[in-house]
């Protein structure tokens, strides 16, 4: 599983990772909102998003970020929601960078 | 003759090594409190553990190391132990409880609870500080393995005082419910009492805090995993194939949730006849060391299926305390003091999960 060393605040409301690996993840924080894993914005049976994006300010941003354990990140949007857990395996799935992107492509 | 200087002495024990974690004591910072009087020396070696399988070897290992220096002829090592923390980056809860160990099994009724009850007592009787956290809401049997009762009562600032008994610190849903009632709780409940079990416990200082699971891959183990951040589990599973099979499911959930899992121990190894001594593979035999050494595993150590064991769990004094110098005992001590060793590996490793920095 890829683990954190750190996880900090990038730009203004943006979420950044330093992997232990060395690799550095930037995620903007409206996209990870809309990528949130929890049962309300995710059809738990058939996996189907049920969130909208109409549903989502354009300037949402994180209020607080909590480590789940040793193997997940929940995140306090502001507005309320907070129920989603983001594993680290999901979150370095989610890395927008360049290379994580194509290599995702040749993998599915 | 001339006073040995004190890095003679160091560069002699740069020669024992540490057999669980495979360095010289020197550079692990093991060697303190050196003193040279003329050709005595007195020194003090500190492990990670009081329950060291290598306790003696090392102190002797050592001993010869320096009595091998023409310059000495007396050598006074004192040995002590000052466990190592792992890292507890999930929350402040718990900050002064060093390890956080739960026992886990796939099924039921592999004695599960046995193992956790013994492991704490041969802990604490190697001389560390230890908690046992009863986390089966639905059959909790800590309180009759350890032969303790009575409702815990509360501290000033309202957290719980758990009981002690045998000089371990104990709480269990055992003390607050009468026998014939049951717990039929849904997911948040169990959560709740996860929480409340952990931060709302005045636990204290404490080296291990054993935590005996339900059996399964459910709620409260879902909790656990999600609430702190575990030092490493232990698997308990019977030698039979069906068992060990679940067994294999429990590992995969620790995995999943990046739990380390600290070692396999098989319970019921085989039936050790209580008239003729003779032994009998009732479930059939190194089952459990065949499912650790496929998934790469320790393999802690095997206990025998004996009437002993369960006379004495039955009366409220567990075995390595009961009889401590039976063969059961010295099963259950010995995979205490690999738990031990496999624990302090996990925290001294260089693999050892440090503190994810959180700034946002």
């Amino acid at each position: 599983m890829p683990v954190p060393d750190e996880i900090t605040r990038s730009g203004e409301h943006d979420v950044q990772i330093l992997w232990r690996d060395g690799h550095e993840s930037i995620y903007p924080a409206r996209d990870l909102r809309l990528r949130c894993p929890c049962a309300g914005c995710v059809d738990e049976w058939t996996g189907k998003r049920i969130l909208r994006g109409d549903d989502i300010p354009e300037e949402i941003a994180p209020e607080s970020l909590e480590l789940v354990g040793r193997y997940g990140l929940r995140i306090f949007w502001q507005g309320g929601h907070s129920d989603g857990i983001y594993t680290f395996k999901l979150l370095r799935d989610l890395c927008p960078c360049s290379r994580c992107q194509s290599g995702s492509e040749e993998g599915s | 003759m001339s006073e040995v200087n004190k890095e003679t002495i160091l560069e002699a024990l740069k020669g024992v090594i540490d057999p669980d974690l495979g360095r010289d004591i020197v550079s692990l910072g093991f060697v303190k409190d050196v003193k040279v009087c003329g050709g005595a020396v007195g020194l003090t070696i500190e492990l990670t553990t009081p329950a060291c399988p290598a306790k003696d070897q090392l102190k002797k290992e050592a001993e010869q190391a320096l009595l091998s220096l023409p310059e000495i002829d007396q050598v006074n090592i004192e040995m002590t132990a000052q466990v190592r923390a792992s890292s507890r980056e999930a929350s402040g809860i718990l900050a002064d409880v060093k390890n956080l160990v739960p026992v886990a099994s796939g099924k039921g009724g592999v004695g599960k609870s046995t193992v956790a009850a013994n492991l704490a007592v041969a802990l604490q009787q190697s001389g560390a500080r230890v908690g046992l956290m009863d986390a089966d809401v639905y059959g909790p049997t800590i309180p009759t393995l350890m032969g303790v009762s009575g409702e815990p009562q509360a501290a000033a600032n309202q957290q719980i005082i758990p009981m002690t008994q045998y000089g371990i610190k104990i709480m269990s849903m055992g003390f607050f419910l009468p026998e014939e009632k049951a717990v039929i709780w849904r997911g948040p409940m169990l959560d709740k009492m996860v929480g409340q079990f952990l931060g709302g416990v005045a636990w204290g200082e404490l080296d291990y805090l054993i935590i005996d699971l339900p059996p399964g891959t459910g709620d409260i183990q879902l909790s656990l995993c999600q609430k702190v951040s575990l030092t490493g589990a232990v698997v308990v599973s019977t030698p039979q194939d069906v068992a060990l099979n679940v067994a294999q499911k429990a590992i995969a959930m620790f995995r999943q949730l990046n739990t380390p899992v600290l070692g396999i121990v098989e319970n019921m190894s085989y039936y050790l006849c209580s008239h003729c001594g003779g032994r009998d593979e009732i479930f059939g035999s190194g089952g459990a060391q065949e499912v650790s050494r496929r998934m790469q595993l320790p393999f802690l150590g095997e206990i025998p299926l004996s009437t002993s064991i369960r006379t004495h769990s039955d009366q409220g004094r567990p075995v390595v305390l009961a009889e401590p110098e039976s063969d059961q005992a010295k099963a259950f001590i010995r995979i205490a003091e690999n738990l031990a060793a496999q624990v302090s590996i996990q925290n001294m490793s260089g693999e050892v999960q440090q503190d994810i920095k959180v700034s946002f």
